[in-house]
């Protein structure tokens, strides 16, 4: 006697990392990325089991000279824990020819035809070197594309930081103030600030799509006007006995 | 937030906690395993912008830490966390940074959401007697004023082999008709009227996210989700609000049949309410009908209590498959798992209740005396299976007094505490609250 082999109706959450694999990233940069990401996984399968309603599949592309799948296949984030190939670092900043790729993606088919708003996070340390407002707009032609959240990490003073506030969508500012998706890039100057912000973006913003945690309201109703309520920046702590932090 | 092993201060406090390990995190703030006065207990520690954004906070978690736990079957606030000056300034804290010290949670509850995406292996006799210990423990806390406000399926956690429970998270725990604190709830679990902002949470607004989470821990489904949200592409806030609180439909609503659950992607709502007695579905198809829009009308959690110990007491094997299945009361029973027919069952009879003669059902001091609240927590009787004749039954006194049973045969017999009597034999059985007798 068991309760019947039946479970909770899902909708699939597609995860796309846009890295910036540019000869610039070499070395310390690119190094402390695929570490920000590799520690970032298990918090990821976390959230993934705690939200049975959302089935995650992640993808990442790598853009240098040009822009290519690092990893093509959707993929359940429990297998990724064990198997992340390692980004290398060489090369220009196909910026552009990302945005395209992802865009193809993000048609239907192969999108499914219902899903929960897919997550987006670009990041880069340096400006595109291609046509990246076309593609951008290729992108952003996408309806799927246009339902995602959107975010992007600047690694480094050297970001375009225009270009990245391009991608996420319209600067916050006092007409757009109270609205939960206005956004800034997030700006990553060390190690572990990067650590931190990809594993923000990975957990908490996934959470917020999958099943917002609780609604915060004031005295006016939930927010309709935003797509995805984002949640709160992790806080931010100075660790002054820390001497460990590699800073650009 | 804590560094592992650093000693914590708190002015409030006669002694200092000693951070242990991060046990987990949430929206709002970390827990930590914690050693107090030489005990192990948990620690939530909030985050800084939360500390200082809700105002009402602190305030909240004094009256609740004073109003004391409304039930065992909360995981409630001890006592608030403040750290003295010295150790924010050694551990580098934040001022005005504080949490609660709270029991911790047994290794042995696991979360409901574990039984949402089945990963965990639990009987239909379990499951409704965890949906009954949240209605027991739901009207607890409205008996002391109290309203919850965030109840969904995160916050509960289940012992899959009793169905006991434990209700976490209760920060947003609140007088009833007080609204100093910010939460609202969790779309699909609030109240259409809070979802809309037409109303603040209220012990109403509860009744309504509790009838959601026991329909999630009986069917293993979302109670709105059906041919509707078969028409939402993209899931989003606009698309939750659209579906959750400007038009939401039962998926078993008896008149609107716009959102039935879709024979693919809604599989285990098809396959699991039958399952449930009608008088069970009814409760639900109140609450998400009239109860929809008319909070008052919302199924209380007394009826919840005895509708759920009524099921229970129709629970039977089915014969052919081995299967829990709920019995039609009289008649002929189809089972929802191998079609096979099932005769009525011996059932023991009080004069006022029935239960059905099987297997780990249990007699309650209730079935004995109408006007006990029900309760199943503490059985008088159990009907169970000889170890080596599993088709022999017999009823086990689980009370400290001896009680008489009445033979077939004309003969009387002493069953002592913790024996049992034959029930093949059985005619009546004389207990120390009243008489139970069974009919075949």
């Amino acid at each position: 006697m068991a309760f019947p082999d039946v479970k909770l109706a899902r909708r699939p959450l597609h995860f796309i990392y846009l890295c910036d694999c540019s000869g610039s990233m070499g070395g310390s940069k690119m190094q402390s990325l695929n570490q920000a990401i590799r520690q970032s996984l298990p918090a990821m399968a976390d959230v993934a089991r705690d939200n049975p309603e959302a089935h995650m599949l992640v993808r990442a592309v790598a853009f240098s000279d040009h822009a290519r799948w690092h990893i093509a296949n959707p993929t359940p984030v429990e297998e990724l824990e064990h198997s992340w190939r390692d980004l290398e670092a060489r090369g220009l900043t196909a910026m552009g020819e990302a945005m395209s790729l992802v865009a193809q993606a993000l048609r239907t088919p192969p999108m499914e035809q219902r899903a929960l708003p897919p997550v987006l996070v670009l990041i880069s340390d340096g400006a595109p070197t291609d046509d990246y407002f076309g593609g951008l707009q290729t992108l952003l032609h996408e309806p799927w594309a246009r339902k995602a959240v959107r975010l992007s990490i600047a690694i480094g003073h050297d970001a375009n930081l225009e270009d990245l506030q391009k991608f996420i969508g319209p600067e916050p500012s006092t007409a757009n103030a109270g609205e939960h998706s206005a956004m800034r890039p997030l700006q990553a100057n060390d190690a572990r600030t990067l650590a931190r912000y990809i594993k923000w973006a990975s957990t908490a913003v996934v959470s917020a799509v999958s099943r917002p945690v609780s609604e915060i309201g004031s005295d006016r109703a939930p927010s309709s006007a935003t797509n995805v309520p984002m949640p709160d920046l992790p806080p931010t702590l100075m660790d002054p006995i820390d001497m460990s932090q590699t800073v650009w | 937030m804590l560094p592992n092993g650093a000693t914590i201060e708190c002015t409030n406090l006669s002694s200092s906690i000693q951070v242990k390990r991060l046990l987990g995190a949430g929206g709002q703030g970390e827990v930590y395993e914690v050693s107090f006065a030489g005990e192990a207990l948990a620690a939530k520690w909030y985050f800084p912008k939360i500390a200082s954004s809700d105002i009402g906070l602190a305030e909240r978690l004094r009256d609740s830490i004073r109003f004391s736990s409304p039930s065992a079957a909360f995981l409630w606030p001890i006592s608030l966390l403040e750290p003295s000056l010295n150790s924010c300034s050694s551990l580098n804290i934040p001022s005005g940074s504080f949490g609660y010290l709270m029991a911790i949670r047994p290794p042995n509850y696991l979360g409901a959401i574990e039984h949402s995406a089945a990963r965990i292996s639990i009987t239909l006799r379990s499951i409704v007697r965890a949906c009954f210990y949240l209605a027991e423990a739901f009207d607890a806390l409205h008996s002391k004023g109290l309203c919850y406000k965030d109840i969904s399926l995160g916050n509960l956690f289940l012992k899959p082999e009793t169905g006991d429970i434990l209700i976490c998270d209760n920060d947003n725990v609140e007088e009833n008709g007080k609204n100093r604190g910010l939460a609202l709830g969790t779309a699909g679990f609030m109240a259409p009227e809070v979802l809309m902002g037409k109303a603040k949470p209220s012990a109403d607004s509860d009744l309504f996210s509790m009838a959601v989470l026991m329909f999630h821990l009986l069917t293993r489904s979302d109670p709105f989700k059906g041919k509707m949200e078969m028409e939402i592409r993209c899931l989003d806030e606009p698309a939750k609000r659209r579906l959750y609180g400007e038009d939401p439909v039962f998926i078993f609503d008896p008149i609107d049949e716009r959102n039935r659950p879709d024979p693919d992607e809604h599989r285990a709502a098809l396959l699991t309410w039958p399952i449930y007695p009608e008088r069970l579905q009814r409760l639900f198809q109140r609450t998400f009908g009239p109860g929809m829009f008319n909070p008052s009308t919302r199924v209380r959690t007394g009826q919840w209590c005895e509708a759920l110990a009524a099921c229970l007491d129709s629970r039977l094997i089915c014969p052919h498959c081995g299967q829990e299945v709920f019995a039609d009361a009289g008649k002929s029973t189809q089972c929802w798992a191998c079609g096979g027919l099932i005769d009525p069952p011996a059932r023991l009879t009080t004069g006022h209740y029935t239960l059905l003669a099987q297997p780990d059902n249990e007699l309650h001091p209730h079935h004995l005396n109408p006007l006990a609240t029900e309760r199943i927590d503490a059985p008088i009787g159990r009907i169970e299976s000889h170890p080596s004749n599993p088709k022999m039954l017999g009823l086990l006194n689980l009370s400290p007094h001896t009680w008489t049973a009445q033979l077939t045969n004309g003969q009387s017999a002493d069953i002592a505490p913790g024996q049992r009597c034959n029930l093949a034999q059985m005619s009546e059985i004389k207990t120390h609250l009243g008489n139970v007798a069974l009919e075949r």
